[in-house]
């Protein structure tokens, strides 16, 4: 197995992946319709890719690279304006979200191309359960060993992503008391995780071709790590997110990404291995808690609000979103600790509408205004 | 020796609960057999099952038990039509503008080819065929339904199917009773202004749909969202507005889809609940089904079938016409155009109760278009469930393992 090569791209470009839900309107329960709507939306679609995605009520929107933030979110709302007048005409909508609130997850039909047959063959019953939605962002790296210093360093950030990202309350008919339910249908696959505490690119070939040559994986698609380099892209991927209800949140925790990862590059604070002694303990108070989860910093030993360290960290690199152009997306996201995250507001309109089919109707209308 | 009064009579008197009970067993064992073949759908285990009991085979259905079970029959196909009727999304047609168009024009270009086929072909009188042909533009709802349901179809083609299904309902129910009075013209004693009665159906049918669509909200304002009340509170509507079309002699047909149009299109306060009939609903269409197929007899597949197959063969002819020329404008590949003119198939028990004035205002009428029709819709008991199963499998939106 010949060493993976990294093809370098320019340090601090970024995109977003953003997997989307149909649903129809009727019940607003998951619709089998991306086959149609590609084949309808993708000679309109402005700049970037949509792409099918493991089963057939998702399809995913790929950006183009970009180097700011306006310009990100200008294509992501030109992108969601022609899918949303697509859908219209065939009478389906497109939602937001990290899980769809009730579908049955048994109902899900595969996508028919090679790799999601093969992975439906490989995983079983994880690969209809599979059906959540997540935003995936990739911040450009210039060289290997950069994107496996951001990859670490980033690690400490994962419980932030979560939490302002977070989406999914309800799952398969229930309240789950999460605030994003997705990541628990993620942690079944075996090779999910982190990347291991390697120190540069040479090492991580290593680590690579020995799980190649004990057959555990045939390409990097196989890991499905929190965060994970993307050697063909240049970039490193950051993969913790629900899909937001709408694109501008999307876009703003894409800027967000970008504003973090040039301040790590920047300052280059210390990466260690016990970052992963607290990681699946913050983790999971991120996914079950939201910003109210406990953060505890296995460096100073200090356990504190989440909240109260997002609230530092948007602060601590507000003069690098000033530089790339995404201040406004950090003072969105600062609004978000007072006024709750998305799943807080899937709570409400629960709470307000009293069924699941009402909230599925909601966030459908949020998404594309 | 006489028995004692309190031993049953012998032979034993057939009461409601054992022709229905008989007829669920009966129909479920066709259906379990058909299901076995991997290639028909329940529904034709169930018409066999009824066809074979009927008097055209076993002779076991007398026109006695078909008379008593109208009831079954009726309330079966209330619920249906009325969830047809929620699958009219205007909202839909704004956003299409080729929706309509092409739902108009599948119903139109299948009129003109039945039409052509019988009059000018058939040399067959003008009304009569056009009656036959407006009869023939209406797809069974019960059928498509069934078969979306038993294969979990869902999709594009099924969607545009259950949308075209609900228009062409309401375009040939709309296109008898404008023939009513011409009908009547011929009929001799009409006492009452023939246009007068289409008028009184048309808009009594509107009214009567939208006036228990607006009590079925002010109900649901005050039971809520549940889905268990509302189930109880939509099959209620159902059955009370049945009631009042039969009695008011209105539309049946169109009171409900009006009544489950309304029910999508403007409960603009979302009061109402998409409830799922399901299982329950399963027990009145198996026996929707076996009661349909004993009013099947062989003669109408004997000599006189080659006027009901040319009859199906310019109706499929004509939707499929229709659904090609419209599918590049509406953006419909030629696979979906193909699959859902196959799926639109079905012609089935409704047909003969969009005609039903007919039969009650001009008997002998009633009696030579039944020759004209019959055949048809026997020929398409059998083929059309068996092409929308078809159809829906290779739009890959139904699951042939699906059923349950």
């Amino acid at each position: 197995m010949p060493a993976l090569d990294f093809t370098a791209s320019d340090a601090l470009s970024f995109g977003v992946e953003l997997e989307l839900q149909l649903v129809n309107t009727r019940d607003f329960n998951l619709a089998p319709d991306a086959d149609d709507l590609l084949r309808r939306a993708t000679r309109d679609a402005p700049q970037g890719e949509l792409k099918p995605e493991i089963t057939q009520s998702m399809i995913e929107i790929n950006t183009s690279v970009h180097r700011r933030y306006p310009e990100l979110l200008a294509e992501l709302r030109a992108t969601r304006n022609v899918l949303a007048g697509h859908a219209r005409k065939m009478n389906v909508a497109i939602a937001g979200g990290g899980t769809h609130p009730f579908q049955t997850w048994s109902d899900r039909k595969i996508f028919p191309t090679e790799r999601f047959l093969s992975v439906s063959e490989k995983y079983g019953f994880l690969a209809k359960q599979f059906t959540v939605f997540g935003q995936h962002v990739h911040i450009g790296c210039p060289s290997a060993d950069d994107a496996i210093y951001l990859n670490l360093a980033l690690t400490r950030y994962v419980p932030h992503f979560i939490a302002m990202a977070a989406s999914s309350p309800f799952y398969q008919g229930v309240d789950t008391a999460f605030d994003s339910s997705r990541l628990s249908v993620v942690n079944a696959f075996p090779l999910s995780g982190t990347m291991p505490f390697v120190r540069d690119w040479t090492e991580f070939n290593r680590y690579y071709d020995r799980m190649f040559d004990l057959g555990i994986v045939a390409s990097m698609k196989d890991f499905y790590w929190d965060i994970r380099p993307k050697p063909e892209y240049g970039t490193v991927e950051i993969r913790v997110c629900d899909t937001p209800l709408t694109v501008d949140r999307a876009a703003q925790i894409a800027g967000f990404a970008q504003a973090l990862a040039s301040w790590l590059w920047a300052v280059r604070p210390e990466t260690s291995p016990d970052i992963y002694l607290v990681h699946s303990y913050n983790r999971f108070h991120a996914c079950r808690h939201g910003f109210a989860g406990t953060l505890v910093d296995p460096v100073t030993g200090s356990s504190r609000p989440l909240a109260d360290d997002l609230c530092e960290t948007l602060d601590r690199i507000a003069p690098h979103a000033a530089m790339l152009g995404s201040q406004d997306a950090l003072a969105a996201l600062h609004a978000t600790l007072s006024q709750g995250n998305d799943a807080a507001w899937l709570r409400s309109q629960f709470a307000s509408t009293g069924t699941l089919t009402d909230v599925v109707r909601k966030q459908a209308a949020l998404w594309a205004v | 020796m006489t028995l004692p009064d309190f031993l049953p009579h012998w032979p034993p008197a057939a009461n409601g609960f054992l022709v229905f009970g008989l007829l669920l067993l009966a129909g479920l064992l066709g259906g379990r057999l058909a299901a076995t073949t991997r290639v028909l759908p329940a529904i034709t285990g169930y018409i066999a099952t009824g066809f074979l009991l009927g008097p055209g085979g076993l002779g076991w259905l007398d026109a006695g038990v078909l008379a008593r079970s109208r009831v079954i029959a009726e309330f079966s196909l209330g619920l249906i039509v009325f969830d047809l009727g929620r699958r009219l999304d205007l909202n839909w047609a704004s956003h299409d503008r080729w929706l309509l168009p092409m739902g108009i024009a599948e119903s139109l270009v299948s009129f003109a080819a039945m039409f052509a086929l019988m009059h000018v072909v058939g040399g067959i009188d003008t009304l009569e065929a056009a009656v036959a042909a407006t009869i023939g533009i209406a797809t069974a709802p019960a059928v498509v339904l069934l078969v979306t349901n038993e294969l979990k179809a869902d999709g594009p083609v099924t969607r545009r199917m259950l949308w075209h299904v609900a228009l062409n309902n309401v375009v040939a129910t709309l296109g008898i009773t404008v023939l009513l009075p011409f009908i009547e013209a011929r009929a001799t004693g009409a006492s009452w202004n023939p246009v007068a009665r289409s008028l009184w159906i048309i808009a009594g049918s509107f009214l009567l749909g939208y006036a228990a669509f607006r009590v079925f909200t002010l109900f649901a304002r005050l039971i809520g969202k549940s889905p268990a009340p509302q189930f109880i509170l939509t099959v209620g509507m159902i059955i009370v507005t049945v009631g009042v079309a039969e009695v008011s002699r209105l539309s049946v047909l169109l009171a409900l889809l009006v009544l489950g149009a309304c029910a999508r299109n403007l409960d603009h306060e979302h009061r109402l609940v998409d409830v799922d009939f399901g299982r329950a609903a399963q027990l009145f269409f198996v026996v929707l089904f076996v009661l349909t197929g004993a009013t099947l007899h062989p003669h109408q597949f004997g000599p006189i079938a080659w006027i009901g197959l040319a009859f199906v063969v310019a109706r499929g002819l004509g939707k499929a016409l229709a659904l090609f020329a419209l599918a590049w404008p509406a953006h419909i590949s030629a696979r979906q155009a193909a699959t859902l003119g196959l799926a639109l198939t079905p012609m089935t028990g409704l047909a003969i109760g969009i005609a039903q004035p007919i039969y009650d205002i001009a008997p002998d009428f009633g009696a030579r278009l039944s020759a004209i029709v019959v055949s048809g819709i026997a020929i398409l008991y059998l083929l059309g469930p068996i092409a929308t199963r078809f159809a829906l499998i290779r739009a890959g939106e139904g699951e042939p393992a699906a059923r349950d």
